[in-house]
């Protein structure tokens, strides 16, 4: 793997993968300023494949899978970041449809997505666990851009000009800092004559300022959402946790680990699920932004277990912040991590993908391999500091489920 | 060592070939060489819902479950935790045709962590021993305040909840349910919560030992590995002792519809979903099977569709939110589908618009670059599946379990590089014309 700039200072990391049919490419556009109405962000990375200059949205849709490229873009909150993946035959066309829908696309197609994002959301919204998702993320970054989840959206999207989509698609282009990351069977020399020709214009700014605030959590919140026909009851609960760029992180990472991510012998897994057959699906997640990150977990069960598994939650959450993990059970997270962490780089898409992550973060693109050498590291001391630092009060709680379960203290 | 059978399998993107081995027994075991740290360890079991009667639907994914919970050499936990402690993903999935095991690991030294996984999961297959006191004992589900501790029953029943909550899932059954009039495809193959609340382990046990049977079953390890020496590891692990086999029975397709039929159920929901449904070919009929994944992608598949294009992009009303199609090969048939999300206060218009936009791909002509679109693309989902030593394992298993003969992968690519716009003209003709359709809705209450 290596970083190499074209001749107007764009990084790219390259990381070389021999005789691997598809290719795959990720252009970062790093997320500065936090959108002023819900929703602005989403719809300008909708529009990236609504039309350019020289092609409309039904003959950019038609170039794609005639040539089986699959190139699209995501809205993360802290970046906008496009995907490429096609076959090595193909990567010359792909990096020129992929250079004209990032630099000049028109915008044109607003009112018409605004109508199918409306749609889409509100589809998703009949699904009782996105209902609840959206309810815990808007009050846990209550008034800050990152909780601006699918019904914030609703509120505004109406409100929402062109005007402000091209100020913000402007100040993306001209003014944000942007990594390419490559995984693939590519010569270096070739791979960077292609890219110096389609993305000459694209201008890398690694002085941008950042203006997103740390979002605050200040009291405890309980949202309580009625449905009627719900078959389970949909609980989630959170706390303030540090970011990436923390010390912390990687014993973070072992803490998610052992309590609900390692699959099925994590202690969720194996105290509420196994053992009280009170779950399907039982876990806890961390998720990291650039200014704060969420430690959660979460359960989908019969209305009439809401109390018993709060009560489960608590005598795990209080037994690994009062009790030392084994040395035997670290032993395992860590290597469960790290096997974990391979399984989820496999495809070149993944690797791009993850190297241009941290590259974009400014944590160099060799931040895996350190990571994996501090998990490695991690004693069991921090995962029980952290544990108790971190998860206590203030939390949010989300509770769905039908009214006359939902009432309980 | 025993006779065995090898055959070698050209398949594509992989340097060097599969190589299929079917011992005296009737077991079968593949071998796939993919370059990397990772190994992918599964057996494939033919048996699913295919094989389930009402009285017992869900017995084939309620034993997945219970599959895990320990052996006369291991207690439950000791498969998924010493695993998962190498970096193993562990999982398995039942579906109509199949129920599969799988782990996924980083091999380690020597390929010290693929044998372990190898002794485990053979173990697993062979000997499980679904101990009453982790199945929970068998209640009745309108009383279910007699029981005192819930276990692996109440999991699974969850699982069954989980559904029940999901629109997609439940406008699914109903067109599922509908488009067959006997095949056991019918059922849905997690069954429901009354039968899993009361059937008794010795029923699963007998289940286990009827299906459960050398020649119904292939392991497959795809990876970087030596492959005389893990060929000999999966022989030892996997010994039988003399196992007898079971002759699965062969229903064929089924009658499709001969008049449209329709259904309509409610739920507390905003927006509309609708799924249409239509029976397709054998899984082996290659021929036939690309035709419709060349329709799939035609009609639904993606941004430049016919129904996204059409029914979305074109369309100056807001009738529908979500559009497409999707195409599922199964043994004794295939599926077609096409499914929607739209706005309830226009149910009429949106299924007068999917009828139109189906009966237009059977009589409007099939463009030039629609038939290569499709083409390229079935070509490149090859390039696809060669990825990961999981997507490899899981199409290898597809091809060994669904259509009996890996074979068919080599035959594919030959067919699909000389198909004629004719071929898939006249197979569209054959399986998707309306009065085969079952179309599903589901409307919000009141």
């Amino acid at each position: 793997m290596n970083k190499i700039y074209l001749n107007n200072g764009l990084p790219v990391i390259l990381k070389e993968n021999k005789d691997t049919p598809r290719i795959s490419v990720c252009l970062y556009l790093k997320i500065e300023e936090p959108e002023k109405k819900a929703g602005q962000y989403s719809l300008l990375n909708r529009l990236f494949l609504q039309g350019t200059n020289s092609r409309t949205s039904e003959e950019l849709a038609q170039e794609l899978d005639e040539n089986a490229i699959e190139c699209y873009s995501e809205m993360k909150c802290d970046y906008i970041r496009f995907k490429l993946l096609c076959l090595n035959e193909d990567i010359e066309k792909g990096l020129e449809i992929l250079s004209d829908i990032v630099q000049h696309s028109t915008l044109a197609e607003i009112e018409k997505e605004k109508v199918k994002l409306n749609g889409e959301i509100n589809a998703e919204l009949d699904s009782p666990k996105a209902k609840a998702m959206d309810a815990f993320y808007k009050n846990f970054y209550e008034n800050h851009f990152y909780g601006n989840t699918y019904t914030k959206v609703l509120e505004s999207l109406d409100s929402i000009t062109k005007e402000e989509i091209k100020t913000l698609y402007e100040n993306l282009l001209n003014n944000s800092s942007k990594v390419i990351s490559i995984a693939g069977d590519c010569d270096e020399e070739k791979i960077k004559k292609l890219l110096n020709k389609y993305f000459e214009g694209l201008k890398n700014n690694n002085k941008s300022e950042q203006k997103i605030s740390e979002p605050e959590l200040k009291e405890n919140k309980v949202i309580k959402i009625e449905k009627e026909d719900a078959s389970q009851a949909q609980i989630i609960q959170g706390w303030k946790f540090p970011t990436i760029y923390s010390e912390e992180y990687p014993a973070i990472l072992l803490l998610n680990t052992i309590l609900g991510s390692s699959g099925l012998s994590s202690r969720l897994f194996v105290e509420l699920r196994d053992k009280k057959g009170l779950a399907y699906v039982v876990r806890s997640t961390y998720e990291t932004f650039n200014k704060a990150a969420c430690f959660s977990v979460y359960i989908a069960t019969e209305p009439k277990n809401i109390k018993t598994s709060l009560e489960g939650f608590k005598i795990e959450l209080d037994k690994i912040k009062n009790i030392p993990v084994s040395e035997e059970e670290l032993e395992n997270a860590k290597n469960n991590l790290i096997g974990k962490r391979e399984f989820f780089t496999e495809t070149n898409l993944q690797q791009a993908s993850l190297t241009g992550y941290h590259e974009d973060k400014g944590l160099g693109y060799n931040f895996e391999k350190e990571l994996i050498e501090k998990i490695k590291k991690v004693t069991i001391k921090e995962i029980q500091e952290i544990a108790d630092k971190y998860i206590k009060e203030p939390t949010v709680l989300t509770i769905l489920a039908p009214k006359n379960y939902l009432e309980i203290e | 060592m025993q006779n065995i059978i090898k055959k070698e399998i050209k398949y594509p993107y992989l340097s060097r070939p599969v190589i299929v081995y079917e011992r005296e027994c009737g077991h079968k075991i593949v071998l796939a060489q993919k370059e990397g740290g990772l190994v992918n360890v599964s057996t494939w079991v033919k048996t699913g819902s295919i094989n389930e009667t009402d009285s017992n639907n869900g017995i084939s994914h309620f034993l997945e479950h219970l599959m895990f919970k320990g052996t006369n050499k291991y207690p439950a936990g000791y498969f998924d935790k010493t695993l998962e402690a190498k970096g193993a993903i562990v999982n398995a999935a039942t579906w109509k045709d199949y129920t599969y095991y799988y782990v996924t690991l980083p091999k380690g030294e020597n390929c010290k962590n693929l044998n372990l996984a190898i002794e485990l999961h053979a173990d697993m297959m062979l000997d499980p021993i679904l101990p009453e006191n982790e199945l929970g004992h068998p209640f009745d589900i309108n009383n279910p305040e007699n029981v005192k501790e819930k276990r692996e029953r109440h999991v699974v029943i969850e699982e069954i909840r989980m559904r029940e909550d999901q629109p997609w899932t439940k406008v699914y059954n109903a067109v599922n349910n509908a488009m067959y009039t006997k095949h056991p495809y019918k059922r849905d193959v997690i069954g429901f919560a009354s039968t899993i609340a009361s059937i008794p382990r010795d029923t699963i046990m007998d289940y286990y030992k009827t299906h459960y049977t050398p020649n119904n079953m292939t392991t497959i390890i795809t990876g970087e590995f030596d492959n005389d020496e893990i060929l000999k590891k999966v022989i030892k692990e996997f010994d039988f002792k003399g196992r007898k086999n079971f002759q699965n029975p062969s229903f064929g397709i089924d009658m499709p519809a001969q008049e449209t039929k329709y259904i309509e159920n409610k739920a507390q929901i905003n927006t509309g979903f609708v799924i249409i449904g239509y029976l397709g070919p054998l899984a082996c009929n290659i021929k036939e099977n690309i035709a419709l994944e060349m329709a799939n992608i035609i009609l639904g598949d993606g941004q430049s569709s016919r129904l996204y294009q059409n029914l979305i992009e074109k369309s100056d009303d807001t009738v529908f939110n979500i559009v497409g199609s999707d195409y599922y090969s199964f043994k004794d048939g295939s599926n077609f589908f096409v499914q929607a999300n739209f706005n309830p206060e226009k149910k009429d218009k949106a299924l007068e618009l999917l009828k139109k936009e189906i009966e237009n791909l059977i009589d409007r002509n099939i463009s030039e670059n629609e038939f290569n679109k499709a083409k390229k693309r079935l070509k490149a989902e090859f390039a696809e599946s060669a990825e990961t030593v999981s997507d490899i394992s899981e199409n290898i298993g597809y091809y060994m379990t669904v259509c009996n003969n890996l074979e068919l992968v080599e035959e594919y690519s030959e067919i699909l590089e000389n198909y004629k716009v004719e071929d898939l003209k006249e197979y569209i003709k054959k399986y998707l014309p309306m009065n085969h359709a079952v179309v599903s809705v589901l409307m919000p209450e009141g």
